[in-house]
């Protein structure tokens, strides 16, 4: 469980001073899977980025299991990333010089996960193993960034517009594969995106404004990528 | 214009080499020069035979020495040339697509071409102030007779203007090659990771850990660098083992300026291949540590993939300075007029130039180690 208390976070000084975070806070309980929904700006990546402890905000506290990891030195917050947090960005960020497998790996290797293959193979990218990221389309680079942060057995994955960078129906895909595994194994989920319409698939939805939460809301039923009119 | 010559101003790297091999050639070629002159002079035979010692060993040393740095500065630039397009696809792209030619954009790379006219320059002014020393040094023996000192303009031509121009001819004519792709490529900067399939792969074990996989396609991934790292040390040990006979066979003048010049060209390219590895892997880095690489592990996987690399690249310069003094001392053999000085291959200087060698080398890859901890993570993270 990840408690965000009071947190607020700004970035640069005198006048170009923006304040990103003001005075939030925000649960997130063990296997839920919340949306960040919002305009451009409005503070999401900067919350995802200090509830996943990438960033420390200037006050308030983030605790994890009951260590406050705001307080946390360099070393030891790389430490829990390696332990806890799995990240999907929009832009994928795979290695370019490695192909899918060694990708994978990447994650795998931090959590002594031999069988990582599986979850390529449950991304759909069993046949494609030796392709280097170039030589895949997004939405197949996007599975590839799945099954990495996937593949080093997460408690909560983080996820900053993942389907920003795609077409709908990739999307939706891609969606389905991360709500589906979600599902099988159980670990928590937060995800940042500015398109209304994903937010049906969560457990909660959270409204972001100018740096602040303005509306927190549960769904009853989640529904599937495929459900959702979009 | 399109390439300013602030951007030229970053290949300090070219104008160090330049420097390096102008300074050396124009000191010897100049007294060859002058010396030329003097030999009319010359009665003894003795005295005549080593001046044409003097003379033909100078001409190697300039040959040796201009050639080698002259290959590395080509290798140097064309390295510079590649990375400023891949860097600007987007710009040069753009330019393409609103109809620029490529001839008219490549031709603003002879800017290039200006750091090399700064080095050798200054090499040449360099040459002036070391040569009156250098001239009372290589009589010191009193056989030959005084060498008057004189300007030749000739060798402004031949070591600064002719290759100036070369090399600004060479930076037009290769970035042209290189600007020869659609523009839309250019400006989507499709990425051109050079793909090699299966063949490596069966080399590998099946389950390498993670890190060594990324250590060695990291290495893979550049040649040039693989060269620039290979030249360093090469460079260091040739030059500085080399140095510890000079003494011996030439003078203390000549082992200082050998060593010096070693060192100055090892550090230098050592700085543009580190430099250029971090740049072209920070996405990488920031990656491994947000996924919860600790620093080292970072560092270890993008920089000690090219340390094997420096020893290979030291033993070959010990032998091949070993080598150069064996083919220099033979031109002196069968000449009993002249004492020869004793050489053998010197052990103890090789051990002293590897174990500096491996200090500055290690030293430099803290300071990078520590540049690698700096990364913002963030900003990485946000651009594009
Ligand atoms: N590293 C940074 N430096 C300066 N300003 C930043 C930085 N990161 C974010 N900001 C600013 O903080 C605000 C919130 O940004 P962000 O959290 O990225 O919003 P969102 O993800 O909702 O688009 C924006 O105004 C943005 O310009
Ligand atoms: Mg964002």
């Amino acid at each position: 469980m990840i408690e965000i208390k009071n947190t607020s976070k700004t970035y640069g000084t005198g006048e170009n001073a923006t304040a990103a975070l003001k005075d939030v806070s925000l649960t997130v309980s063990d296997g839920v899977f919340i949306v960040l929904l919002g305009a451009s700006g409005s503070g999401k990546s900067t919350l995802l980025h200090i509830a996943s402890g990438l960033e420390r905000p200037d006050s308030g506290s983030v605790n994890v299991d009951g260590t406050d990891i705001a307080a946390l030195p360099d070393k030891e917050l790389t430490a829990f990333r390696k332990e806890k947090v799995g990240f999907i960005f929009q832009q994928y960020f795979l290695l370019p010089n490695l192909n899918v497998d060694k990708n994978v790996k990447m994650g795998a290797d931090l959590a002594g996960n031999g069988g990582y293959r599986e979850i390529i193979e449950a991304v759909g990218l069993g046949d494609k193993l030796h392709k280097f990221p170039s030589q895949l389309s997004g939405g197949e680079q996007q599975r590839v960034s799945i099954a990495r942060a996937l593949a080093k057995n997460p408690k909560v994955l983080f996820l900053d517009e993942p389907t920003g960078a795609l077409d709908e129906e990739t999307g939706r895909q891609v969606l389905d594969y991360i709500g589906n595994l979600q599902k099988a194994r159980g670990f928590s989920m937060v995800m940042v995106t500015h398109n209304a319409n994903i937010a049906e698939i969560a457990d909660t939805v959270v409204k972001m404004n100018s740096g602040k939460i303005v509306e927190m809301a549960g769904n009853e039923q989640r529904k599937t990528a495929y459900e959702i009119g979009w | 214009m399109i390439i300013r010559p602030k951007d030229a101003a970053k290949l300090f790297g070219i104008s160090i080499m330049c420097f390096c091999a102008v300074l050396i050639s124009t000191m010897f070629l100049n007294s060859n020069i002058d010396m030329a002159r003097i030999k009319d002079q010359i009665t003894d035979p003795d005295a005549l035979l080593l001046h044409d010692m003097v003379v033909s060993s100078g001409k190697m040393t300039s040959a040796v020495t201009g050639g080698a740095l002259a290959l590395t500065t080509v290798v140097i630039l064309l390295f510079y040339v590649k990375h400023y397009i891949d860097t600007h696809k987007s710009e040069l792209g753009i330019l393409k697509a609103l109809g620029y030619s490529n001839w008219k954009i490549a031709r603003s790379f002879w800017v290039f071409g200006l750091s090399v006219f700064t080095g050798a320059a200054l090499g040449f002014g360099g040459a002036f102030a070391l040569m009156p020393a250098f001239y009372r040094q290589m009589r010191s023996d009193e056989l030959l007779p005084d060498t008057p000192l004189r300007f030749n303009p000739i060798l402004v031509m031949y070591l600064v203007v002719l290759p100036a121009l070369a090399f600004s001819a060479l930076a037009v004519l290769y970035s042209h090659r290189k600007l020869k792709r659609p523009a839309l490529e250019l400006i989507r900067g499709t990425s051109n990771v050079r793909v090699k399939k299966a063949k490596l792969n069966g080399k590998q074990k099946p389950d390498a850990p993670f890190l060594r996989e990324l250590k060695q396609s990291t290495v893979r991934s550049r040649f040039s660098l693989v060269f620039f790292i290979w030249f360093a040390s090469f460079c260091y040990a040739a030059s500085v083992v080399m140095s510890f006979s000079m003494p011996e066979v030439s003078s203390d003048m000549m082992a200082v300026l050998m060593a010096g010049i070693g060192i100055v060209l090892a550090v230098t390219t050592l700085f543009i291949a580190v430099t250029t590895v971090i740049k072209g892997n920070a996405k990488t880095i920031a990656m491994l540590r947000v996924f919860g690489y600790s620093d080292r592990e970072c560092a270890r996987a993008i920089l000690s993939g090219y340390r094997p690399i420096t020893y290979v690249g030291f033993a070959l310069g010990s032998i091949y300075q070993h080598g150069l003094m064996l083919m220099a001392l033979s031109m002196f053999i069968g000449n009993d007029a002249l004492e020869l000085p004793d050489y053998s291959f010197h052990w103890q200087a090789c051990i002293i130039s590897f174990i500096s060698f491996v200090v500055m080398y290690e030293i430099f890859m803290r300071v990078y180690a520590a540049k690698i901890k700096r990364i913002p993570l963030k900003e990485v993270m946000m651009e594009e």
